[in-house]
């Protein structure tokens, strides 16, 4: 390789991207470390004069407080059901795509739409599509003024009207929406990994395959997976990545309140409870904030090693 | 081998090759009425703001939805232009967009350059250390990142809306990714011509990777249009604005409530751009944002 | 050579760290403004910032006056802006505070100002308010530097005493325009079912009874704020609600889970519903009038949103004509109503002189005959002074002209100026917002749950909402 004597060189290259870290991404954690070990930590506090003693106090706070436990389950349920959702259905359409010719271009393109939008905005679309507007659902004085797109079309098909959003809705109608509603802010990413990987396999392997006659099946499990692995891999662990952080989907289809109405916080994630307390406890919130880091990491550790054991390279 | 068994075994191949083919176009049907399926699925939403956003507020509001619009009110539009302001809040974003871009393709050939072709101690390190950033929630930088922008004193200028996010550890993964691709004996062969790194990042390294850079400014700038938190927070003055942030702002009153219509209007004129740019370097975005998947 | 770069950058990262620490230390403040011996100096500029929620309308009733106040004082520099909403406002300033870049005037609710008063950023104005000191103008003429006896009589009582609901008797706001709760309702469809609009809630479960019957697909009460309705109660029970000192949140007593209980029982038989359970502001649903299932005929709302509480016109006529009154009482004879709108606060800043600026410049605005009633006339809002009803111009074009259909911001407005001595403010402190949002949230949630044991839903219900109370505050 090249000789080393050359590194300042490289040091140079890096010195913009490294100083810029330093300012606006090394220092802020240092900072967090720092508020999350001051007890009770507040910049407002801060500003007023209080001076805070060091401790764990913040992070006791935290894992004692029941709504934490429950943001934590959110957010595991969340990546447990639309990680492997999103990426079998976005390996299904991307091995689809790749086996037709008309009308390919077109789909890949509408495919790829969500991809450029804002999740708030686009949240609020989804979630007029599942609103309900009327008062008393489920009692005996129920007034439905309008029971939503997603409804209607339920009725249509001779289903009956669910509620999904609305007070009184259930826990798992809502969590049905957000899957819904994740699942298709994730796919246009993931098809796009995945079809790109698809169309690099080299032709040879199915040509080999179709002249020993091997069924579609075996082909998919035995050439297309395997080799599409490293990018499966990938998609996964971007996928817990990003669904550790999920926030700003809920936000879009409950508000801020993070929860239907009666129930407010009932779907409330990780990141969103760092929000609450970032507010007036950023002691707490930066705690908050290093433990999800330190679930994400340990996540990641183990992706990356079953993916070593299973990825073709 | 008797005549009549060769018959019998052309017989069994030609069925054969006609039970393929029968099968071979139900298999395509399929294909496409999945596909077609889930794109009307994945579609519907855009629809739906599209035909909301030409509605009276009055037919938005109708008990039964009606899945087109009975008449079409294109002065939803003309109101969401004038009441959000919204020419002045897309220079604004253009220029950020543009600015922050080009600065950002800079640092990062750069830094790619380094990881992908330079050897230097620690560089493994350094490497896994940025990656490790990438898994950090960004709302935790805002607190301290204020503080920091506020004591450069770079309140409500263009430059806060720039310079602390030029540096993005992803598209430094994107593009080293890339360079790795790139054989390391033509940079050896034009070290030993004498061809300056920049040069030789110039004229090899930058046209092999074309796609990549081309997906990494579209991505870039569609992060400038989708800022919504940092924006709000430090430059929120009418000369900086950006568009999401204007959107919002300008159908938040003291008092009263949205016009839904007026709103979904104002959201699909500032998607639009966006799909537009979508539509037509797709082929880019496909290329380089495929090619970062894990591979050499 | 590595060396030496590494040691720069370490070096760049230490003088960083430094300089972010440095400007997070603040020596320990005192809230109490001290009117400077020397007095306001007419002769140099000062600029000072003024934060608001105003839309382009009321900024351009804003940027008027600013023109006439600088006629008198020319040295002072107005900037202003529209940072969004009232909580855009909040944590706007926020952040600014803890970097000691916060604006000198701003939009406040007592909430706001209680978090405010935690970085004791807000100065307390009493020095101020109390100074005979004398200010002369560029015309020549003289002002007291202070407010005049006159001058605070002026103020309708219960908005002024609001700015010293902070639990240590100073005063921290002035109003600048106010707005309340009031009940509109379908005077159309009253009159034609001789129904006479409630004053009290035992009335109002009468009347939505009466309207059940009649119409049995309509929800007959909207109420817009679950916190308000919950407040409300308190003090018309007078009822511990919160306080500003000792222990905060003293809501969950047997009084409260009574009067929960009881419209739970009205949720349930459809005799009401709120923005947040309905999924919008009621007055959509009170608009709608009989065209569709679900409308209401009486719809509890801001005095300030009026014009959204009446119909759209069709055929050139409204088809219904509205009516307003004040809310419902437990006791009519001595009602209470929520005063709300927005204050001013001023903050303290090393300079004294910006702080005296900005004094008179909320002085102004405050005080201001006309800039009260043309500010009225454009928001919707209340004027916080009794002499603006002398004006000859908002006596005559506004206040005459009140009606239940194109005027009807100056028919809520009259109601609001009739119940001048029935408002009432809670006690702002660290935790007051977060118990104002939690009785909302315990309303919504005792209304609606779906249970068999309800006294004990909504004895937990009250348990939490405390207990979220207390963990938001500590």
């Amino acid at each position: 390789m090249v000789e080393s004597k050359h590194s300042w060189k490289a040091w140079i290259y890096l010195s913009p991207a490294i100083l810029l870290l330093l300012v606006f991404t090394v220092w802020p954690i240092i900072n967090t470390v720092r508020m999350s070990l001051l007890e009770g930590y507040s910049s407002m506090g801060a500003a007023g004069g209080i001076s805070y003693s060091f401790g764990i106090g913040n992070f006791k706070q935290v894992l004692e407080y029941k709504d934490f436990l429950k943001c934590l389950g959110n957010t595991m349920l969340l990546c447990v059901l639309t990680v492997p959702i999103s990426t079998l259905l976005a390996l299904l359409i991307a091995v689809c795509l790749n086996a037709i010719k008309p009308l390919q271009r077109l789909l890949q393109t509408i495919f790829f739409l969500p991809y450029v939008t804002n999740s708030i905005a686009i949240g609020m679309v989804f979630a007029a599509m599942f609103n309900m507007v009327g008062s008393a659902f489920g009692g005996e004085n129920e007034i439905i003024i309008t029971a939503g797109i997603i409804n209607n079309v339920i009725e249509f098909f001779g289903g009956t009207r669910v509620n999904w959003i609305n007070v009184g809705s259930s826990y798992i109608a809502n969590i049905v929406v957000m899957v819904i509603y994740i699942v298709w802010n994730a796919l246009p990413f993931k098809i796009l990994i995945l079809l790109g990987g698809l169309q690099s396999i080299n032709k040879q392997y199915y040509d080999a395959a179709k002249v020993d006659g091997t069924r579609r099946i075996r082909v998919f499990g035995r050439i297309t997976v395997p080799l599409l692995s490293p990018m499966l891999a990938y998609v996964v662990i971007t996928g817990f990545i990003g669904g550790f952080k999920e926030y700003s989907s809920i936000v879009g289809i409950f508000g801020d309140d993070m929860g239907p109405t009666g129930d407010p916080g009932r779907l409330n994630t990780v990141v969103g409870f760092i929000y609450d307390a970032l507010g007036n406890h950023q002691g707490r919130a930066s705690a908050a904030a290093l433990i999800l880091f330190g679930i994400i990491f340990v996540v990641t550790l183990i992706n990356l090693y079953v993916s070593k054991k299973k990825t073709h390279y | 081998m008797s005549v009549s068994e060769l018959t019998m075994q052309e017989r069994d191949m030609r069925k054969v090759t006609v039970k393929q083919r029968v099968v071979k176009i139900a298999v395509q049907v399929l294909l496409y009425l999945f596909l077609i399926t889930m794109a009307v699925i994945v579609i519907f939403p855009f629809y739906w703001m599209l035909i909301s956003s030409v509605k009276s507020l009055a037919e938005y509001q109708r008990a039964v939805p009606t899945l087109f619009p009975k008449e079409i009110l294109l002065s939803n539009y003309v109101e969401a232009f004038k009441q959000a302001n919204l020419g002045r809040l897309f220079l604004n974003t253009l220029y950020v967009g543009v600015v922050s871009t080009l600065l950002s393709l800079v640092i990062t050939v750069l830094s790619a350059f380094a990881f992908a072709r330079l050897e230097f101690k620690g560089k493994n390190a350094l490497f896994a250390a940025l990656l490790a950033t990438m898994m950090i929630p960004g709302e935790l930088f805002t607190i301290t990142n204020y503080v920091t922008v506020y004591s450069l004193k770079w309140m409500n200028t263009f430059t806060v809306l720039i310079v602390p996010f030029l540096v993005s550890v992803f598209y430094i993964y994107l593009l080293r990714q890339n360079f790795m691709q790139i054989p390391n004996e033509l940079y050896l062969a034009a070290k030993v011509d004498g061809t300056s790194d920049i040069k030789y990042l110039w004229k090899v390294m930058i046209p092999l990777s074309l796609p990549t850079l081309i997906s990494i400014t579209i991505l870039k700038m569609m992060g400038a249009w989708n800022s919504y938190v940092w924006p709000r927070l430090v430059a929120n003055d009418e000369a900086h604005r950006l568009i999401t942030n204007g959107l919002r702002n300008a159908f938040t009153e003291s008092t009263g409530d949205v016009n839904i219509p007026v709103q979904m209007a104002a959201v699909a004129i500032v998607s639009f751009p966006l799909f537009l740019v979508f539509i037509f370097l797709r082929k880019y975005i496909m290329k380089g944002v495929s090619r970062s998947g894990i591979k050499g | 050579m590595k060396k030496i770069i590494v040691a720069v950058i370490l070096l760049l990262a230490l003088c960083l760290n430094t300089l972010a620490l440095a400007s997070c230390k603040k020596d320990a403040k005192d809230v109490d403004f001290v009117v400077p011996e020397e007095g306001f100096d007419t002769s140099t500029p000062v600029t000072i910032t003024f934060y608001h929620t105003m839309g382009q309308n009321l900024r351009d009733v804003l940027d008027r006056y600013i023109v006439e106040f600088n006629k008198i004082y020319p040295n002072i520099t107005i900037n202003h802006q529209q940072v969004g909403g009232y909580d855009d406002v909040r944590d706007q300033i926020k952040t600014e505070i803890a970097v000691g870049g916060q604006p000198n005037i701003a939009y406040c609710y007592p909430d706001h100002v209680a978090l405010y008063n935690l970085a004791k950023a807000a100065i307390s104005m009493d020095n101020l308010i109390a100074s005979e000191m004398t200010v002369t103008r560029q015309d020549g003429t003289t002002e007291t530097l202070g407010l005049t006896q006159t001058q605070i009589d002026d103020f309708i009582k219960g908005y002024y005493e609001e700015g010293k609901q902070f639990g240590d008797g100073k005063m921290y706001t002035l109003p600048l325009s106010k707005s309340t709760e009031v009940l509109y309702y379908n005077k159309t469809f009253f009159d034609a079912n001789g129904i006479t609009p409630p004053t009290t809630w035992d009335e109002m479960e009468q009347v939505c009874k009466r309207i059940k019957e009649i119409d049995p697909d309509s929800i007959p009460l909207g109420y817009d704020s679950e916190s308000n309705w919950f407040i409300n109660l308190c003090e018309q029970l007078n009822s511990p609600y919160t306080s500003a000192t000792g222990d905060h949140f003293l809501f969950d007593n047997e009084t409260n889970r009574n009067f929960v209980a009881k419209f739970r029982e009205w949720y349930q038989k459809g005799y009401v519903t709120t923005q947040e359970i309905s999924g919008g502001y009621t007055s959509a649903l009170f608009v709608k009038a009989s065209t569709e299932a679900g409308n209401s005929y009486m719809s509890i709302g801001s005095s300030a949103g009026a014009t959204h509480q009446r119909p759209e016109k069709s055929g050139g006529s409204y088809p219904f004509e509205v009516g307003i009154t004040t809310v419902p009482q437990m006791d009519a004879a001595n009602p209470k109503v929520i005063s709300q709108g927005p204050s001013l606060c001023i903050f303290n800043k090393s300079n004294p002189q910006e702080v005296l600026a900005s004094w008179l410049f909320v002085k102004y605005l405050t005080t201001c005959v006309e800039f009260q009633a043309e500010f009225s006339m454009a928001s919707g809002y209340v004027p916080v002074i009794k002499s603006v009803n002398n004006n000859e111009i908002y006596k005559t074009q506004f206040l005459d002209k009140a009606d239940g259909g194109d005027n009807i911001a100056a028919l809520s407005i009259k109601v609001g100026l009739q119940q001048e001595a029935a408002y009432y403010t809670s006690p702002a402190f660290n935790g007051s917002s977060a118990a104002r949002d939690q009785v909302g949230l315990l309303m919504q949630k005792c209304l609606t749950a779906q249970t068999d044991d309800v006294a004990g839903m909504i004895k937990k219900a009250f348990e939490d909402a405390v207990a979220e109370c207390k963990y938001q505050a500590g």
